[in-house]
């Protein structure tokens, strides 16, 4: 028996790998196994070659893992495409079309050869079967059911769902080719048993990607205007909210580019409303200027980055963490926005909620770094417990505080009470030129100094939200393991091996990038001698940002390498072994 | 007959304006306020959207709303206002370097969604602000700080660009007629849709002699008085080709039968789509796998 099962498959467009993938992952999922896909195409639009990974586990899953339990490959050059997706190793069962050859000898100059290869003639048997080898997943369905224990029931209504109303014995042949899959399997048994432990709690699921969860989290926070643009790997959150928002008496705007898009998400939020937009690189480069304006006129606004590989085009399919350098300083002029970062699927919607509390009470633009992998990633996730979430708004100006109204009023905190046209007697100017108290454009250097300790002071409150850190692990281990965003997924699960392996390590991921927090750091780094900033970038920007505003230990070192090269938690076991002297 | 609920003076703020002594703003200015006052609404439901120029500072001289933004993206900000709150008035102001260079873009999609918004655009072929330079509506062969030997571009004709994607209201104005500039104002705001008027505003300070006031006043002519029929569309475009040699004013263009507003359309579908809305805890239920 096994609690996680890492399956991967390779094929060309018409062979249906992906939905396969779907297939299984909805199957495990209505099982009560916690899951978790990904996948990758070829460069053609529509058509190409495909591949998918699917986790699945009978825990929570951190991250799409590592090397392969179960390769599936419908031919030969569509796998090898697909390379540093689906890595290999000598344990992994690698089932292949017996059609398509006997094991190039590329497989062997990979380093790895798996012990049990396995030929099936997979085409031959859906033929046979369903009468047409276009029910080949189906029969692949039937072999990974049969010797990897995933139940076929599951599989079955999947089938249901999926051909049901698709007529002429559709679903009926599929469910054939399943059924031969199955016996295939049983008939031919594998020489080592993988069967998959059956759930330890079952239960409902909720089966989504990271995108989906930003955009409920942004209705759930009741966003009433979206302005954007499309691009990869963002625009599913435009796509959802372009069906939903209406009922919620909200707008989504297809922009005519993202200056457009952001504006007018900006003047909805000057309007009063809840508002949001959503690009990746390119974009993010083209709203820099209004996220100036918004600074200045103190206006909420919510902006999501899924970051994605760059710079330009980059690699507009792959996650890299490569914009946190852009989300914290690509300003002109002297201005702190607040920068969230969710960790995996689930945490998307509580930050999404969380940007927009932010954005709301502060009366500023909060940018949310997502990236390709939490976005498009569909993961089976355990229900998320919104009652305890709140929902927050912006301070409006009560009767009072409108007679002779000051937009930019010095407060005690320096937060203003904020009106909005239609609202009588709240009249004031917005924009983007320094302006005084009452909103009245200025030149003077001493306005411009007390209004820019206005627009710091208000979001000092931010540094101490302890509840924005996750810290886990001995508070008097010394040795740190600190990752944002995607990464922390594979940190979490490289913390959990370490500690049983005696490494004492403890482990922070951040959700508030910025501002730094500079106590909750030093705090941590209290009993730290040495340890990590584990960051797909290049750069290690998080690495970098800390030593600029903390006393980075001197053992903490940056782990950091370019995007699309997703870190493995044995290799960041091995480098926090080499920090520790005492055990190894 | 009952007293008007505003006069002029309700719209003018305490603010000073910042512009030269003679400056055209001050006229539209002027029109303005007496627009707004004929229209009636308060001003508090008015939203007055501008880029950055000269003639952008104009929200900040009047009581209602304003929001002086950056430069050329006043239209894809007062769209978003307009959406996100179609009860308001919204008004949208600007140079002519900031909504036919910077902004130039967004001009068809303005038009395209037919929000009902009126955009003033105070056309003094110059850019006031940054004092001098050339702007996309000057004459071929200007010379200017940024042109010294001369301009190599044609210019921009604003009246056939709007007309062209479709505007359903086009009109031109000039401040040396207030009368006819304040009635065409007051025309455009009350158009159910994009209305476009080109008010040129003479630049005292860097504008050429030919696009003062009293040139102006020599040159311009009445598109009443051309026997022009203002739902001919064709005629329009014929006689907006005289930008820059002719000064005619009034309506080129209105659509006898004005399409469906963006803002209209999306209250629609609004109202529509809201018997479908869930409570807020049970949104996720959607991905909830059975
Ligand atoms: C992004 C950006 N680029 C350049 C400028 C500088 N700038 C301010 S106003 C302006 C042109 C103003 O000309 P126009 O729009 O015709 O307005 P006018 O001053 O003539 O009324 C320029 C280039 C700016 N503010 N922002
Ligand atoms: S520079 Fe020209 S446009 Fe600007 S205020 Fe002076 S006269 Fe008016
Ligand atoms: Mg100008």
């Amino acid at each position: 028996m096994v609690d996680d099962l890492i399956l991967g498959m390779a094929g060309s467009g018409g062979d249906g790998v992906v939905s396969a993938g779907e297939s299984l992952l909805s199957a495990a999922s209505s099982e009560g196994y916690h899951a978790l896909m990904t996948k990758s195409f070829g460069s053609q639009i529509r058509g190409g070659e495909s591949s998918c990974r699917v986790r699945l586990s009978t825990n929570k899953v951190l991250n799409p893992g590592g090397a392969l339990d179960v390769a599936v490959a419908l031919n030969w050059d569509d796998f090898f495409r697909f390379g540093a997706e689906l890595p290999l190793s000598v344990a992994t069962v690698f089932i292949y079309e017996e059609k398509a050859g006997p094991p190039p000898a590329t497989l062997k100059e990979r380093g790895v050869m798996p012990r049990e290869m396995r030929a099936v003639p997979i085409g031959e048997l859906a033929k046979k079967s369903a009468g047409t080898d276009k029910a080949k997943t189906s029969v692949v369905l039937g072999l990974l059911s049969g010797w990897f224990g995933i139940p076929s029931t599951a599989i079955a209504r999947g089938l249901k769902k999926k051909f049901g109303n698709k007529g002429e014995g559709l679903l009926e042949a599929n469910e054939r080719a399943l059924a031969t899959g199955i016996e295939y399997a049983t008939a031919h048994p594998l020489a080592e048993q993988h069967t998959l432990a059956l759930p330890t709690k079952s239960g409902p699921k909720l089966l989504c990607d990271g995108n989906d969860m930003c955009a409920a989290g942004a209705l759930f926070s009741g966003v009433q205007f979206f302005g954007g643009y499309p691009i990869t790997p963002s625009t599913e959150v435009m796509q959802t909210l372009s069906k939903e928002i209406w009922k919620y008496g909200g707008v989504v705007l297809q922009a005519e580019d993202e200056i457009a898009g952001v504006g007018a998400a900006l003047g909805a939020s000057f309007a009063g409303k809840k508002s949001m937009t959503a690009t990746s690189g390119p974009g993010m480069s083209l709203k820099t200027e209004i996220l100036g304006l918004a600074s200045l006129a103190e206006l909420p606004l919510v902006l999501l980055n899924v970051q994605r590989g760059g710079p330009s085009t980059g690699l507009p399919t792959k996650p890299e963490q490569g914009d946190l350098f852009q989300a914290v300083f690509s300003a002109h002029g002297d201005v702190l926005r607040p920068v969230l970062a969710p960790t995996d699927v689930s945490d998307t919607f509580k930050i999404t909620v969380e940007a927009f509390n932010i954005a709301e009470v502060y009366q500023t633009p909060v940018i949310i770094l997502s990236d390709q992998e939490i976005a498009q990633r569909k993961e089976a996730i355990d229900p998320i417990d919104t009652s305890k979430l709140e929902v927050l708004e912006r301070r409006r100006p009560t009767e009072a505080e409108l007679v002779d109204y000051s937009r930019f009023k010095l407060t005690a905190d320096s937060i203003s009470p904020i009106s909005h046209p239609g609202m009588k007697g709240g009249n004031y100017l917005g924009a983007g030129i320094e302006h005084n108290e009452k909103g009245e454009p200025t030149a003077s250097g001493t306005m411009h100094a007390r209004m820019n300790e206005k627009r710091f002071n208000k979001l000092d409150p931010l540094k101490k939200r302890t509840d924005l850190f996750e810290v886990s692990g001995d508070p008097k281990a010394s040795i740190a393991l600190i990752a944002w965003g995607s990464t922390a997924g594979v940190c979490r699960e490289a913390h959990a091996l370490a500690v049983a392996r005696g490494l004492k390590v403890k482990l922070l991921v951040p959700y508030l990038l910025y501002p730094i927090a500079e106590e909750i750091y030093q705090s941590f780094f209290a009993s730290v001698r040495s340890g990590l900033v584990v960051e797909l970038a290049h750069q290690g920007q998080l690495y970098r940002i800390l030593r600029m505003f903390t006393d980075v230990p001197r053992g903490l070192k940056s782990l950091a390498r370019s995007g699309a090269n997703p870190f493995q938690p044995s290799e960041i076991v091995s480098r926090l072994a080499e920090m520790s002297p005492e055990v190894n | 007959m009952n007293a008007p609920a505003f006069q002029a003076k309700d719209f003018k703020s305490d603010l000073k304006p910042i512009w030269c002594p003679g400056c055209g703003d001050f006229g539209v200015l002027q029109g303005l306020y007496r627009a707004l006052a004929a229209i009636g609404r308060p001003p508090h439901e008015i939203a007055f959207i501008s880029g950055i120029g000269c003639s952008s500072r104009i929200p900040g001289y009047t009581t209602a709303y304003g929001f002086n933004s950056v430069h050329g993206r006043s239209l894809p900000i007062a769209q978003g206002v307009k959406l996100a709150n179609p009860d308001l008035l919204v008004v949208v102001a600007g140079g002519d370097g900031d909504g036919f260079s910077i902004g130039g873009g967004h001009v068809a999609h303005a038009i395209r969604r037919n929000t009902d918004l009126t955009y003033l655009v105070m056309d003094n072929q110059v850019y006031g602000l940054t004092k001098g330079q050339l702007s996309p509506t000057a004459p071929r062969g200007l010379q200017t700080v940024t042109s010294p030997l001369g301009s190599l571009e044609e210019p921009i004709n604003p009246l056939l660009y709007v007309l062209a994607y479709g505007a359903g209201f086009v009109a031109q104005a000039t401040p040396a007629d207030m009368p006819g500039m304040t009635a065409l104002i007051e025309e455009a705001i009350r158009y159910p849709g994009f209305s476009f008027v080109n008010i040129q505003s003479p630049c005292v300070t860097f504008g050429e002699d030919d696009q003062q006031l009293k040139a102006h006043k020599a040159k311009m002519k009445t598109l009443a008085s051309l026997g022009h029929d203002s739902a001919n569309q064709l005629k329009a475009m014929d006689l907006a080709r005289a930008y820059g040699t002719e000064l005619y004013t009034g309506v080129f263009y209105r659509n006898p039968n004005p399409p469906p507003t963006y803002d209209a359309l999306i209250r629609l579908r609004q109202a529509e789509q809201s018997k479908k809305a869930v409570p807020r805890n049970r949104i996720l239920d959607a991905y909830l796998q059975k």
